[in-house]
């Protein structure tokens, strides 16, 4: 079976080669999977799941998409705007737009219309939950309540994976839980591809798959169905 | 949601500074427009007050810079009618002078057989009879301003002329000029026996080959020029002179406002750097980032292009109501140049967020998220 996304010795170096953020990485995650990237800060997590997005090139190395290699900038926009639902650790939701709006912004270029682009807003709010804040800023939402948006945002162009970098980091336990847990739901009912990023090794127990990295390589990678164990 | 609501969304994060914005626009357009229509209105009414008069070509100097410039032999006026084709030749000396208010007018000396005589249109009294002297005909809004009837006296440099009558022209150079007989007028500026250029009625003004070569006979006399009235001030320096300073005015106030706009932009998308990596991020191209931008630019030049118009007609009312250019010309832009003008801000506005919109597709998602 040809895997959703394959890293073929894939290096990342910035400010000329001076910092070295992944080394020679390889990796393929499959459609469906859970996995968590593990690993300390400054470890190479982050560029990781910027550079499963395109939202960075490798310097050296090969990334696939669906066992192709994605060419150019024009693809890697196609399919973050398509295939790719992205969360990030502060929300990044957009301050003067609502909750409905910063959801519809994703849809933009998607080819649907204003009033679908509302429906499909409409319901990946009611998938999270947030149906009854719709209007609301992200300033009047409460941090959890705006990475549900986020979220909101990452899954209302029917993505196949879903790629969350340290979503919890912002919330306090309680809304991190109920976070994790929706990430997970979504990831069971719709079957996307959940990539996980977090330091949180209880946290990264609950996926299925565990990738670790430190100092830029993947040390370790681990095979178990854990959030199943667990339940 | 769509761009445009999304753009508005945008500008108004920052209201002063959008509002400032517009309002730079708006004002670099109604500049342009009522500079730009101050040129354009000058030329457009010293035609317009030749060919009330019924000519058809005027005869200068030639080689002189200004229409009102140099003198011509009076006495030309009788070589002229000799012309085949020539219906009639009216000389003209004109003047600024002193009133005896201490205010300077425009005064016109007509001689006794002018044609010009047979176009005056009265609003009171009459015209002024056979080789009566000392007599003059005061355009209406001129009268009004000095709050003059026929039968008041006026003073032209020193000496008292009865009016006879007051006008009523068309053009606003006609309704503030004061016209007398020639005779006086030569007397009163010290040029005997001249006169400013000579305006020639055609007996067959619609015939172009007729014009070209009553043209060509008139200049083959030797130093003088002749042009037909719509084209008398295509070569006058010092029309050109105002027409260049005002024109280049308008130009260098029509760019500020696209640099305003440009700035504006600018400024937004330095501070919205962050947002517009998110964008990229989930999937917004560079063509749609960079239409989300233009857009912001075509909302700010197209509201400021229109209270930009709004500007511009009042600012040529209030250039109006100066005497010192209301009594000479009437800014009244055309609605052509006023349509032209807010297409060229909304179109340069448009251009100059072009700028801004590059640079915020040129800079990575990475380091705008803050992740590189």
């Amino acid at each position: 079976m040809t895997a959703l996304i394959t890293f073929e010795h894939v290096s990342r170096e910035f400010d000329g080669g001076r910092i070295v953020a992944l080394k020679d990485v390889n990796l393929a995650i499959e459609k469906g999977q859970s996995v968590a990237v593990v690993g300390n800060s400054g470890s190479g997590k982050t560029t990781l799941i910027m550079l499963m997005c395109a939202i960075m090139p490798p310097s050296t190395g090969t990334i696939r998409w669906n066992g192709e290699p994605v060419a150019t900038p024009k693809s890697w926009t196609s399919l973050r705007r398509s295939e790719i639902g992205i969360v990030f650790q502060d929300f990044n939701l957009f301050p003067t737009l609502s909750a409905i709006e910063n959801v519809e912004v994703a849809t933009f270029g998607t080819g649907i219309d204003n009033r679908e682009r509302k429906r499909r807003a409409e319901a990946a709010l009611k998938a999270v939950g947030l149906s009854a804040r719709e209007t609301h800023l992200p300033h009047q939402l409460s941090g959890g309540e705006r990475q549900r948006v986020a979220i909101a945002r990452s899954i209302v162009n029917r993505p196949t994976v879903i790629l969350a970098d340290e979503p919890t980091g912002n919330l306090d336990s309680g809304n991190g839980a109920a976070i994790i847990d929706l990430l997970f739901d979504l990831h069971q009912s719709r079957g996307v591809t959940l990539v996980l990023v977090t330091h949180d090794a209880h946290l990264a127990a609950s996926c299925a798959r565990q990738v670790r990295i430190k100092d830029g390589r993947l040390t370790e990678q681990s095979s178990l169905r854990r959030r199943e164990v667990i339940r | 949601m769509n761009h445009l609501q999304l753009a508005f969304r945008n500008l108004k994060r920052r209201p002063a500074r959008s509002v400032l914005t517009a309002a730079g626009v708006a004002l670099a357009v109604g500049s342009f427009i009522t500079l730009y229509g101050l040129s354009q209105s000058v030329e457009q009414n010293v035609e317009q007050s030749i060919e009330e008069h019924g000519a058809d070509l005027t005869v200068r100097r030639s080689g002189t810079a200004e229409l009102f410039g140099g003198t011509i032999p009076a006495s030309e006026r009788a070589r002229i009618a000799q012309i085949p084709g020539v219906a009639a030749v009216s000389g003209e000396l004109i003047s600024l002078v002193a009133t005896d208010r201490d205010e300077h007018v425009l005064a016109s000396g007509w001689a006794q057989d002018s044609f010009f005589w047979q176009n005056v249109p009265l609003e009171e009294g009459r015209l002024p009879n056979p080789g009566e002297r000392r007599v003059a005909l005061v355009g209406v809004d001129l009268a009004r301003a000095m709050q003059k009837h026929a039968g008041d006296s006026i003073g032209l440099l020193g000496e008292q002329f009865q009016i006879v009558g007051i006008t009523r022209f068309n053009s606003i150079i006609n309704r503030n000029v004061v016209n007398v007989p020639l005779a006086d007028m030569q007397e009163l500026t010290f040029r005997p026996d001249v006169v400013t250029f000579l305006s020639v009625k055609l007996a067959h003004p619609q015939d172009p080959q007729e014009v070209e070569r009553v043209v060509q006979d008139i200049e083959t006399i030797g130093g003088l020029s002749a042009s037909k009235s719509e084209n008398v001030l295509r070569n006058d320096s010092m029309i050109g002179l105002l027409r260049a300073v005002s024109r280049s005015m308008a130009w260098v106030a029509l760019l500020m406002g696209v640099l305003m706009v440009l700035n504006t932009l600018l400024m937004a998308v330095l501070e919205r750097t962050r947002e517009i990596g998110i964008l990229a991020a989930i999937g917004w191209s560079t063509e749609r980032i960079t239409g989300a931008i233009v857009i912001e630019g075509f909302i700010l030049s197209a509201i400021g292009s229109a209270a930009g118009v709004v500007i511009g007609v009042f600012g040529s009312h209030l250039l109006n109501a100066i005497p010192a250019i209301g009594h000479f010309v009437a800014v009244r832009p055309t609605p052509g140049l006023i349509v032209a003008t807010a297409l060229a801000a909304i179109a340069l506005g448009i251009l100059g967020s072009f700028y801004p919109a590059w640079l915020a597709t040129r800079q990575s998602p990475a380091i705008a998220l803050g992740r590189a």
